[in-house]
C-alpha cells in the first residue's frame, strides 16, 4: 500500500509517476485535502496505463511516463492571443468569453450582462467559501481504472471554474482554455464544474488552445450536472497544437427531464485522450453525445465513452465520425450499459470512419451491455475509404479530384456538424475543418 | 465529334469490349442497342474514363484530342457528358451545389468567370420546369432518396445545365413511366443543335419513337454487329436481337 503522505517513488516507478507524486507533496492543504488525498493514492496504486489495460489497448503512454512534471505556470508570459483559437463569436449569438490559463481562471469583475442567470465562481474560492457543496461534485470518487486521470485532476487541480445555470441562458459561453508554457516538462490540471439547475438551459463552449514556446500536458476534467429538466449543449473542441499530449475527462450526470447534447470535435492535439462517462441516473433523461475526429499528420486521438441507463425510459444517441490522414490514428471506444431495471431504454450507437490514406488507421468498437429486458438498442461501425463510385460520379461532372474528397468528406460528417445548434460554433468547427483538409475554395462556400 | 476504332475493355479480367468502330459526328444522335450484357454500359463507362475499366485496345478521339488519355474530370471539362444508368446517392452533398461546382469548373476550364449565383439559379429552375421537376430538388442531396424516375430526370437536368458537345446517355429510358419518358425525352431533344452530338444507349425501341436517332447500331458480345437508320431500331423490335445474330452469320 502506498502511503500518500510520504514519497513512495520505488525504482521502477516511472519518472511521471513519480513527478506527480511530488507535485501532490508539494501542495497545500485545503478544505479537499482528504478527499485529494484518496484520490492521489488511488492514482498511484493504479498507476499509469499500459497497453495491457483493455482501454488503453491502443494508446502508449511510454514516452510520457519517461518525462517529469512541474507545474505550469499560472499565467501566460505575455498577453494571450491564443492563434489557433476558433473564431466562435460573431453574428447574433455573440458569444461571452472566461478565460482560462493553464487552469486558472480570469474572471472578469464585472460579469457581462449577456451572462445573467449564469452564476460563475472560481473553484479556488468556491473551496473557501462553500467546501461542501464543491465535495458534493467531486465525490464520490470514481472506481473504474478508465476514470484514473480524473483522479489525478481531483488530487491536483490548484483552481478551476464553477457554473451554476440558474435560468434560461440564451447566449453562449465560451470557456476558452489556454496551454502556455516556456519551459518543457509542466503540466496543468483544468478542473471545470458546470451544473444546470432544473428547468434551466445553456451551450458552453470549452476550447483548448495553445500557445507560447512549449506546451504542457493538459489532464483536464469537466463534470456537468443536469438537474431536473435542465438542457444542456456542451462542446469540448481540442485544437492544440502537434507537440501537446491532452488527457481529458468529461462525466455527465444527469436527472429526470434532462437533455444533454454533446459534442467532442478532436482537431488538435500530437495525442487527445478524450473520455466521457454519463450517468443517466433518472427517468427520462436523454443524451445526445456526437464526436467529431480528426486525425491528420501524426495525431493520435482515442475517444472512450461510457453511457450506463441506470433508470427507466432513458435515451442517449451516440454519434461518432473519424477521418484519418497521413499516419494518423483515430480509436473510438464507445459502450452503453443497461442496468437492471432501467426498462424502456433506447439507445443508438453509430461509429464510422473514413481512411483517407493507407498508412493511416481507425479504430472503432461500440459494445453493448444489456442487464434489463425490454430495451431498443442498436449499435453500428464501419471503416472505409471514399466511395470510388461517389468519388467517379463527381469526376464525370467535371469536380477537380481534390473538391470531390473534400465534399465527400464534409458529407461524411454532416450527421455530426447537422446537429449543432450554435451556427457561430458550427462554422468555425468548419473553417477549421476546411484547413486540415485537402484545400479547396470551393469548400468553403459549399455550406 | 468522335471517333471510336478497334476499341477493347477488360473488366475485373474478362474482356467485354472487343473492338469498337464508331464514329459520330456533330450535329447526330446516334443509338446504340442491344441484348442485356452485350457491353453497351462499358462502352459508356469507358467513354467517361472510369478507371477500373481497362482499355486493351484500339483508340478513341473526342474532338481531335485523345479522349483515352484524358482523366475523367478533363473529359467532362472538354464537353462530354454521361448520364449515369445508375445515379449515385451522395448524401450531405447538396444537389445545387454539385450543379454549381460542375458548371464552374467546366467555365474555368474554358478559361471563364464563375457564374453569378443567382443568374445561375434562374437558369436552372427554367431548365428544372422543363423537366417537370419542384424546386425542392434544388436543396436535397444528390439523388438521395430520389424515386427511379426522379433520378434519370435529375441526370438529364446536369445535362441541360453543363450544355455538353456530347452526351451519353446510358439507358436514361429504363425504369421510366410513359409520362417521364416523355419529359426526358423532351429534355433531350431541347439540347439537339448542329454543334452537339447526342449517343443514346438503350436497350428498347421506346425512347426512339420520341427522339428521332439519325443512326441505330446494334452491340452484341463486345462488337457492333449491324448498323443502320431508324428503321433498324422498329425492325429489331419486331423481330428481336436474336435475328441480328442469325442474319450475321448467314
Amino acid at each position: 500500500m502506498i502511503a500518500p503522505t510520504q514519497s513512495s517513488a520505488a525504482p521502477n516507478v516511472s519518472a511521471a509517476l513519480a513527478s506527480f507524486e511530488a507535485q501532490w507533496l508539494a501542495r497545500e492543504s485545503d478544505a479537499l485535502s482528504a478527499l485529494r488525498a484518496q484520490a492521489m493514492q488511488r492514482f498511484l496504486e493504479l498507476g499509469l496505463p499500459t497497453m495491457r489495460d483493455e482501454s488503453w489497448r491502443y494508446t502508449n503512454l511510454r514516452e510520457l511516463a519517461a518525462q517529469s512534471f512541474v507545474d505550469a505556470p499560472r499565467a501566460a508570459a505575455g498577453a494571450v492571443e491564443p492563434s489557433a483559437s476558433l473564431a466562435l463569436t460573431g453574428g447574433a449569438e455573440r458569444a461571452a468569453t472566461v478565460l482560462m490559463v493553464n487552469g486558472h481562471p480570469v474572471l472578469p469583475r464585472t460579469m457581462d450582462s449577456a451572462l445573467k442567470g449564469l452564476e460563475i465562481i472560481s473553484l479556488s474560492e468556491l473551496s473557501r467559501t462553500e467546501p461542501n457543496r464543491l465535495m458534493d461534485y467531486l465525490g464520490p470518487l470514481p472506481e473504474a481504472e478508465e476514470a484514473r486521470w480524473r483522479l489525478l485532476n481531483t488530487a491536483l487541480f490548484v483552481d478551476g471554474l464553477y457554473l451554476k445555470v440558474r435560468a434560461k441562458v440564451e447566449r453562449p459561453l465560451i470557456i476558452l482554455h489556454v496551454a502556455t508554457a516556456e519551459i518543457p516538462g509542466t503540466a496543468a490540471y483544468p478542473r471545470v464544474i458546470i451544473d444546470a439547475s432544473a428547468s434551466s438551459s445553456a451551450t458552453i463552449i470549452e476550447q483548448h488552445v495553445e500557445q507560447g514556446s512549449e506546451t504542457p500536458l493538459c489532464n483536464s476534467a469537466t463534470l456537468l450536472v443536469l438537474e431536473r429538466d435542465a438542457e444542456l449543449e456542451h462542446y469540448r473542441v481540442f485544437a492544440t497544437g502537434n507537440r501537446s499530449v491532452h488527457l481529458d475527462s468529461l462525466e455527465i450526470r444527469q436527472e429526470r427531464g434532462s437533455r444533454c447534447k454533446q459534442f467532442t470535435v478532436a482537431l488538435g492535439g500530437a495525442l487527445v485522450r478524450a473520455s466521457l462517462d454519463a450517468y443517466l441516473n433518472q427517468p427520462n433523461a436523454q443524451l445526445a453525445s456526437y464526436s467529431l475526429l480528426v486525425g491528420h499528420e501524426a495525431r493520435h486521438i482515442d475517444c472512450v465513452n461510457v453511457v450506463r441507463h441506470s433508470a427507466r425510459e432513458t435515451s442517449s444517441r451516440q454519434t461518432a465520425r473519424s477521418i484519418a490522414s497521413g499516419t494518423s490514428r483515430v480509436i473510438v471506444n464507445s459502450k452503453v450499459v443497461v442496468d437492471a431495471g432501467a426498462s424502456h431504454t433506447e439507445s443508438q450507437q453509430s461509429c464510422h470512419g473514413l481512411l483517407l490514406s493507407p498508412s493511416a488507421e481507425i479504430d472503432s468498437r461500440p459494445q453493448l451491455e444489456i442487464y434489463t429486458d425490454d430495451v431498443k438498442c442498436s449499435h453500428g461501425a464501419t471503416t472505409g475509404r471514399l466511395d470510388p463510385n461517389m468519388l467517379f460520379y463527381m469526376l464525370a461532372r467535371g469536380l477537380d479530384r481534390q473538391t470531390a474528397q473534400s465534399l465527400l468528406i464534409f458529407a461524411f460528417l454532416a450527421d455530426v456538424l447537422s446537429g449543432m445548434s450554435v451556427a457561430s460554433a458550427r462554422a468555425a468547427i468548419e473553417s477549421a475543418l476546411i484547413c486540415r483538409l485537402p484545400d479547396s475554395q470551393l469548400l468553403r462556400e459549399f455550406r | 465529334m468522335l471517333k471510336i476504332s478497334g476499341l477493347s475493355a477488360r473488366v475485373a479480367g474478362k474482356e467485354i469490349l472487343k473492338g469498337i468502330d464508331l464514329e459520330v459526328g456533330a450535329g447526330e444522335v446516334h443509338a446504340i442497342m442491344g441484348p442485356n450484357g452485350s457491353g453497351k454500359s462499358t462502352l459508356a463507362q469507358v467513354l467517361a474514363g472510369r478507371e477500373d475499366y481497362e482499355v486493351t485496345g484500339g483508340t478513341v478521339t473526342f474532338e481531335g484530342r485523345d479522349l483515352l488519355a484524358m482523366p475523367p474530370e478533363e473529359r467532362a471539362r472538354a464537353g462530354l457528358f454521361l448520364g449515369f444508368q445508375y445515379p449515385v446517392e451522395i448524401p450531405g452533398v447538396n444537389n445545387v451545389y454539385l450543379l454549381k461546382a460542375a458548371l464552374n469548373a467546366k467555365r474555368k476550364a474554358a478559361g471563364e468567370p464563375e457564374v453569378d449565383a443567382y443568374e445561375f439559379l434562374a437558369f436552372v429552375k427554367q431548365r428544372m420546369k422543363l423537366m417537370q421537376m419542384s424546386d425542392a430538388f434544388l436543396s436535397r442531396a444528390v439523388n438521395e432518396g430520389f424515386s427511379g424516375g426522379e433520378k434519370k430526370r435529375n441526370e438529364v437536368l446536369q445535362m441541360l445545365v453543363l450544355e455538353p458537345k456530347l452526351a451519353i446517355l446510358d439507358e436514361t429510358d429504363s425504369g421510366l413511366d410513359i409520362d417521364a419518358l416523355k419529359v426526358v425525352a423532351q429534355g433531350v431533344n431541347s439540347v439537339r443543335d448542329p454543334a452537339r452530338a447526342v449517343v443514346l444507349v438503350t436497350h428498347y425501341q421506346r425512347l426512339l419513337e420520341y427522339i428521332q436517332p439519325d443512326k441505330v447500331h446494334v452491340l452484341s458480345d463486345g462488337r457492333i454487329l449491324m448498323s443502320g437508320d431508324r428503321s433498324l431500331a422498329q425492325e429489331l423490335e419486331r423481330r428481336g436481337y436474336d435475328w441480328v445474330r442469325e442474319s450475321k452469320v448467314a
